[in-house]
């Protein structure tokens, strides 16, 4: 199949939109606004805090990595035994080291996740004050450590909180990440869905849980 | 009359007879009206937010070439394919082709109204693909044989117990409960076997963004980013309209979409993809192909009063508020797009004449404009469709005879008061009779259904010249 289409289809479709567009509209074009849209955030990490609760993730704040280790273990105890598929990160080969010593463990070096891994554990290029959500990349684990697994844990540090939506798509372009990347995502929470009778379920097709473990110091 | 006008009309005044699915209406769009104020008092400045997504939907459509170009030249050079389609058939038959090529047995899709549009899932499934809609609610419909009842929430008219019973009968006979999250349990487990076994992805586009070369996909259930990540091709079917000039507009239109489809700060899952999987990357898919489909949008572009009705993002939030939909439903429209925008849209993408009936689907009382998130002036152009039906002489020869005869009325008053005087005689002696409403009852389409609203005894004009008291009556 051709890499570009055959070039018929195109030509005529595109002629049809420059002709189309000479036509001028009869509505005037609107006027030019640049009220802010959006409220100040003021105390981000509250602010970040407040948004995860109202997204039902998990978020909890850790001093050092020894610290993240422990939560982590924590978050680990509490799943069914299972594999886990991680980000291969050197943090993140520190972290798991210390956290779950008798797990088996996926690097995400070794290709996509199983589907019957219990959790996956990924670092984000960026948390979103604004909408209380991660962003990631291909670059964290690929595309589906953020979705396949039940429950997804992010590991990240404080100097990654971006105020907000326009910050951080502003840094995707200018980091070029679309290009590094194929894939690039804003997760505000846990899979969800609200089909029948408008009612919340939790965990649809992705994870049950989001947990960000946000810590103070590096990573 | 059109066949599917008189579908139409049957069909209207069956579910707006039909109280519990009214009932269900009420509280799915109770519930909806409750979290959609609250999302939008999150923001400090919704009209404002209208205003700048209006803008930035007038700049790329009025732009749409350069856009798509730009956004095409960045897909192919990330090892993406292009394909422009200028209808359903060519769209269609780009996808069976790529699948039967590629060997394809089973086809994962997210939620896709494009898709619904061009009717990709039947022409699939007669190449013997076989085609899993993975959004539960569409899942659901598809269950049913159905077509989607709303664009945001396919199966908003069922209960839980319809679809429990739906499970029991298509699925599992063992199905032992109807809470939802259970429900949803035995959903996830069927389509996690779909998403492992499926050789192709098939999802639509919310936005094209033309400054990265992505398409950006929104989705809660997160069946989007399973279709879009484990299958081997990844396919795109969307609108040429859905353009974006820049990526940083995501800023605007994600928090807007979301607020107006359910009332959401943002949707859970944000994707933005621009090619197949990368040198180094864990997983995704080895191809990426993008159908852009034309199918009338071009058309549209070109019409001077209507282009803006491409800039529509689907959030549904006309169909939510429109007093039609709530109580006649998505189905009676019998259109891929119900509601107001479908009323508006239909006409252009599948013809004035066997659909000019929407276009009086509509008390025009503005509320569709009024919600609108990118500010479409839904219920003039509604006006615009009428006033176009007529002029193409898309109207009955009885219809216009009996406005030719009102024009005449109107413009001497002598037969205009002849004209009122018959009218109220006849009438009287007609109810006197009992006939209101029967075939002979020129007012037949109104009374067949009320009672007759009482007759003056004297005209409008005689009361005039007598004087009205204070409460407006005759003296």
């Amino acid at each position: 199949m051709a890499r570009q289409t055959e070039s018929s289809s195109r030509d005529s479709i595109l002629g049809r939109i420059r002709a189309g567009l000479r036509v001028v509209p009869h509505s005037a074009p609107p006027e030019e606004s640049e009220r802010p849209i959006f409220e100040d955030i003021n105390n981000p990490l509250e602010r970040f805090q407040g948004e995860c609760v109202a997204n039902l993730m998990e978020c909890t704040l850790t001093a050092d990595l020894a610290a993240s280790a422990r939560q982590l273990a924590t978050v680990l105890q509490s799943l069914p035994s299972g594999s886990i598929f991680v980000q291969d990160d050197p943090a993140l080969r520190r972290l798991i080291d210390i956290a779950a010593p008798g797990r088996a463990i996926r690097w995400s070096s070794e290709g996509a996740p199983e589907e019957s891994s219990q959790a996956t554990v990924t670092r984000a290029e960026a948390l979103i004050v604004q909408t209380g959500s991660i962003l990631v990349t291909g670059s964290c684990g690929g595309r589906g450590a953020s979705i396949v697994a039940p429950c997804h844990i992010v590991l990240a540090t404080m100097d990654q909180l971006v105020p907000d939506l326009t910050t951080a798509l502003r840094r995707v372009s200018q980091q070029q990440l679309l290009n590094s990347n194929s894939f690039a995502c804003v997760i505000s929470g846990s899979s969800r869905t609200a089909d029948i009778e408008k009612i919340l379920v939790q965990g649809a097709h992705g994870p049950r849980r989001l947990v960000v473990i946000l810590q103070s110091g590096p990573a | 009359m059109s066949s599917a006008a008189a579908q139409f009309l049957r069909d209207a005044a069956e579910k707006s007879a039909d109280l519990a699915h009214r009932e269900i209406i009420r509280r799915g769009m109770e519930s909806y009206d409750t979290a959609h104020l609250k999302g939008r008092a999150r923001i400090k400045d919704w009209e404002a937010a209208r205003e700048k997504c209006q803008q930035i939907k007038r700049q790329a459509i009025n732009h749409l070439d350069r856009y798509l170009v730009q956004f095409e030249q960045q897909v192919i050079a990330r090892g993406g394919h292009v394909f422009w389609a200028e209808d359903s058939e060519q769209a269609c038959s780009y996808v069976k082709n790529l699948a039967t090529q590629r060997g394809v047995k089973t086809v994962v899709k997210s939620k896709s109204m494009v898709t619904e549009e061009i009717h990709l899932g039947p022409v699939l499934e007669k190449a013997g693909i076989k085609v899993w809609e993975t959004d539960f609610g569409e899942f659901i419909v598809q269950l049913r044989g159905e077509a989607p009842y709303h664009i945001v929430t396919p199966c908003m008219h069922l209960k839980r117990d319809q679809i429990a019973n739906l499970f029991r009968e298509k699925l599992d006979k063992n199905i032992e409960s109807d809470d939802p999250a259970y429900l949803m349990t035995v959903a996830r487990r069927i389509l996690r076997q779909a998403f492992f076994s499926a050789e192709m992805g098939i999802s639509g586009a919310n936005f094209l963004v033309a400054d990265a070369g992505v398409v950006a996909i929104n989705t809660n259930e997160g069946n989007g980013r399973l279709c879009t990540s484990i299958p081997r091709i990844h396919v795109v079917v969307t609108g040429i309209e859905k353009v974006l000039p820049r990526l940083e507009d995501l800023a605007v239109f994600w928090p807007v979409l979301a607020t107006s489809g359910t009332g959401q700060g943002i949707t859970t899952y944000s994707t933005l993809i621009g090619g197949p999987r990368r040198p180094g990357e864990a997983d995704g898919p080895e191809e990426f192909h993008v159908v852009l489909v034309d199918n009338g949008r071009s058309r549209l572009l070109a019409n001077p009063e209507q282009r803006e009705v491409l800039h529509c993002i689907r959030c549904g939030a006309c169909l939510n508020i429109c007093p039609v939909f709530r109580h006649i439903g998505g189905h009676t429209y019998g259109t891929t797009y119900p509601g107001p925008i479908g009323s508006v849209l239909t006409p252009h993408l599948a013809g004035l004449a066997e659909f000019k009936h929407l276009s009086y689907a509509s008390s025009l009382c503005g509320a569709c404009s009024s919600v609108c998130p990118v500010k479409i002036n839904l219920h003039h152009h509604l006006l615009q469709n009428r006033r176009d039906a007529t002029e193409a002489g898309a109207t009955k020869s009885s219809e216009r005879f009996v406005f030719s005869m009102w024009r005449r009325a109107m413009l001497h008053p002598r037969i205009y008061a002849f004209g009122g005087w018959s009218m109220r005689k006849g009438l009287r002696l007609l109810y006197g009779l009992g006939l209101a409403g029967s075939a002979l009852d020129p007012m037949q389409v109104w009374n067949r259904h009320r009672s007759p609203v009482p007759l003056p005894s004297k005209s409008f004009r005689a009361r005039w010249r007598n004087g009205f008291n204070t409460n407006g009556k005759a003296n």
